[in-house]
């Protein structure tokens, strides 16, 4: 027996002092269901591969990402996350008031927490990895006035009203329209993030709103449906959506959405794995904002970027577009 | 006795959440502590175990409340509306009047519970709706209500109230008791009522045949009206604990909730036909439930099927349930026979 606890031990101690070797990074993003988040999930995995050939260490993304919106299932995650020993969380908040308190809970126990995408600003978490909201509000609705040539009805479509980021974005559009006196906002329509439900909401709103000519749409849900294809006339009505995914691009084709403004969800996860890796592994000092800028995709660069999505592997990249110079 | 507790459903609850928990004490892995090194079961651990509790304790305590209105062969869909329904008006009220009192706090929780379990109960027993239809409009009116008046706002609640729920009691940091506390107090009051008081009993007996029950000279609305008051009450109860707990409250808070608390209590025995159910098999249900979810992640599933799991864990639950109630109908009507 004694010589049991001897061999364990020593085999504490040998751990103890020995260089860490592994590194588990929970991913916690806000819903599994929704596509942006699984190339987020791509990228992050594709930073732990490359990152861990390149260090010579084992870096693991741990997915725990709720199948539907939930801030308080995020919370309780992240604290599951904890108890069973990662190195680290990454996570986009559904409800940032639901969630700080676990974050602060994991920094208290030695776990360092990043955000992507959603922040939890009053919180402890080390980094964020995200747009500007605001900034991204504004800069749709300053596309879509320049399709409008100043003069419109614009409808806003805002996705979950209880995600902080969102409510920036649609705040920032507020702000922008407000600087072209022929544009009138109708109103702002919020919905479940699934693309179903977000398609329903625009067609519904279309028929209780026949003078909407324009949508400024601070999440890209329902253009991966095909419905707003065939059901919205692009000579009567213009799109410009955050987001440019796969399955959004015949919307730039048709004409239906001639600026999409896409966030590169693929580096959510790859840069945020980087800072991360920047923090733990490497011990370096990371900038708590870390702002990424929107590209700007329409029917100029509708090739280039969808090769870069096929280039992040996504594949559901149509062989049309790929082909496009 | 031996064999009576064996027999028991309560018995049975234990065994398998036992049985669980050995499962993921041996297969769930374990990681070297931050500070000395030494290597910690993933499961058997004191966080994960009261994260657990904690977790279950929400669904728990509703489900309490919820297994009355089964008991008494209703059904309340709305509890997960009601405790949006409380925790926002709490938060609002609190910011609006700048105070962090955590009695009036929990006072107005468990006010808007007590007055939105009293609305089913009356719209229940005055309109001769069925319960499903009469508690399904109820939760969209209460989850737009609580809608309306947040504005959709995630509103922030005073740091007095998080203080409380997760006061650590001594523990030590991270763990925090009283979320578990207060769900084995609910189950013990809710256990006490059922069985050992006699509006409890009145429960159990409109549930198995409420004409009997009339003709026995019970006043049945009243029964009916109390049951829904009680479900309403241990919502209430739930969001001031967590809307406490997790520090804000928001109109989307427990949405699909009430559908884990009536899956709590039928896995804990419950017949949606009436007569049959307990606190503590409610509670035990609960515990079951987010012991999958844990274990889901824990033997590293994939999570994607986690509603097929619950799902399929639920149905098996009241098949088993019920294949050993038959079982012992058999075995007292042969023991009868010879």
């Amino acid at each position: 027996m004694k010589k049991w606890i001897a061999v364990m031990c020593c085999l504490a101690t040998v751990a103890f002092g020995a260089e860490k070797k592994s590194y588990k990074i929970a991913m916690i993003a806000k819903s599994s269901t929704n596509p942006v988040f699984l190339s987020a999930r791509t990228g992050a995995e594709a930073a732990a591969k490359d990152l861990s050939q390149k260090l010579g260490v084992e870096i693991v993304i741990d997915w725990r990402t709720p199948p539907t919106e939930d801030g308080q299932v995020q919370a309780q995650r992240l604290a599951q996350a904890v108890n069973e020993g990662v190195d680290a969380v990454l996570v986009s908040c559904s409800d940032a008031g639901k969630i700080t308190g676990a974050i602060n809970d994991a920094v208290a126990r030695g776990v360092p927490v990043m955000t992507f995408d959603s922040d939890a600003p009053q919180s402890k978490r080390f980094a964020f990895y995200g747009v500007d909201d605001m900034a991204t509000g504004e800069q749709t609705m300053a596309e879509l006035a320049k399709q409008l040539d100043g003069k419109g009805n614009v409808a806003i479509l805002a996705g979950n009203q209880n995600a902080p980021n969102l409510r920036k974005r649609v705040d920032g559009v507020k702000k922008e329209a407000a600087k072209h006196p022929g544009i009138k906002i109708v109103g702002v329509f919020n919905h479940i993030e699934t693309p179903q439900d977000a398609a329903a909401e625009v067609l519904r709103v279309m028929r209780a709103y026949p003078e909407v000519n324009a949508w400024a749409m601070i999440g890209g849900w329902p253009l991966f449906t095909k419905t707003l294809l065939t059901d919205l006339d692009p000579n009567k009505v213009k799109i410009v959506s955050v987001d440019a995914l796969p399955a959004e691009l015949p919307y730039i084709a048709k004409g239906i959405a001639p600026v999409l403004l896409a966030q590169s969800t693929y580096l959510w996860g790859y840069v945020s794995v980087e800072r991360i890796v920047d923090k733990i592994v490497l011990k370096k000092e990371v900038p708590v904002v870390n702002k990424m800028e929107l590209v700007r995709v329409s029917k100029e660069n509708l090739g280039a970027w969808a090769r870069q999505l096929k280039a992040w592997g996504f594949t559901d990249v149509p062989e049309e577009y790929l082909k496009l110079p | 006795m031996f064999r009576r507790l064996f027999n028991s459903q309560q018995t049975g609850l234990v065994l398998v959440i036992l049985l669980l928990g050995a499962v993921l004490t041996i297969f769930a892995g374990s990681h070297p502590d931050r500070l000395t090194g030494k290597p910690i079961n993933n499961f058997l651990n004191s966080y994960t175990l009261m994260q657990t509790a904690t977790d279950a304790s929400f669904f728990a305590i509703m489900a309490v409340g919820a297994t009355l209105v089964i008991i008494s062969g209703g059904i309340d869909l709305s509890v997960g509306s009601i405790y949006a329904l409380a925790g926002v008006t709490m938060a609002l009220v609190l910011r609006r009047f700048a105070v962090d009192s955590v009695w009036l706090a929990a006072g107005i929780c468990v006010g808007i519970g007590l007055a939105s379990g009293l609305v089913n109960g009356l719209m229940v027993t005055g309109l001769k709706v069925h319960p499903f239809i009469i508690t399904l409009g109820t939760m969209w009116v209460l989850r737009g209500v609580a809608f309306v008046t947040s504005q959709a706002e995630s509103i922030l609640v005073p740091d007095a109230l998080t203080e409380v729920a997760k006061a650590n009691l001594g523990l030590g940091a991270a763990l925090y008791p009283v979320p578990m506390l207060l769900m084995l107090v609910v189950t013990a009051v809710g256990a006490v009522y059922l069985s050992r008081s006699v509006p409890g009993r009145y429960v159990y007996a409109v549930g198995c045949n409420v004409n009997a029950a009339r003709y026995s000279g019970l006043n049945v609305n009243r029964i009916l009206i109390g049951v829904y008051v009680l479900s309403g009450l241990t919502a209430g109860i739930a969001a001031f604990i967590g809307t406490s707990y997790y520090g804000s409250a928001s109109c989307a808070d427990a949405t699909g909730y009430e559908l884990y608390v009536i899956a709590s209590a039928v896995v804990g025995g419950a017949s949606l036909s009436g007569g049959k159910g307990s606190a503590i098999n409610a509670m035990l249900g609960a515990v079951l439930i987010v012991l999958i979810r844990v274990a889901i992640r824990q033997l590293r599933f994939d999570q994607n099927y986690e509603w097929i799991i619950i799902g399929c864990a639920i149905i098996i639950a009241v098949v088993l349930d019920q294949a050993s109630a038959r079982l012992a109908t058999r075995r007292l009507t042969s023991g009868g026979k010879s």
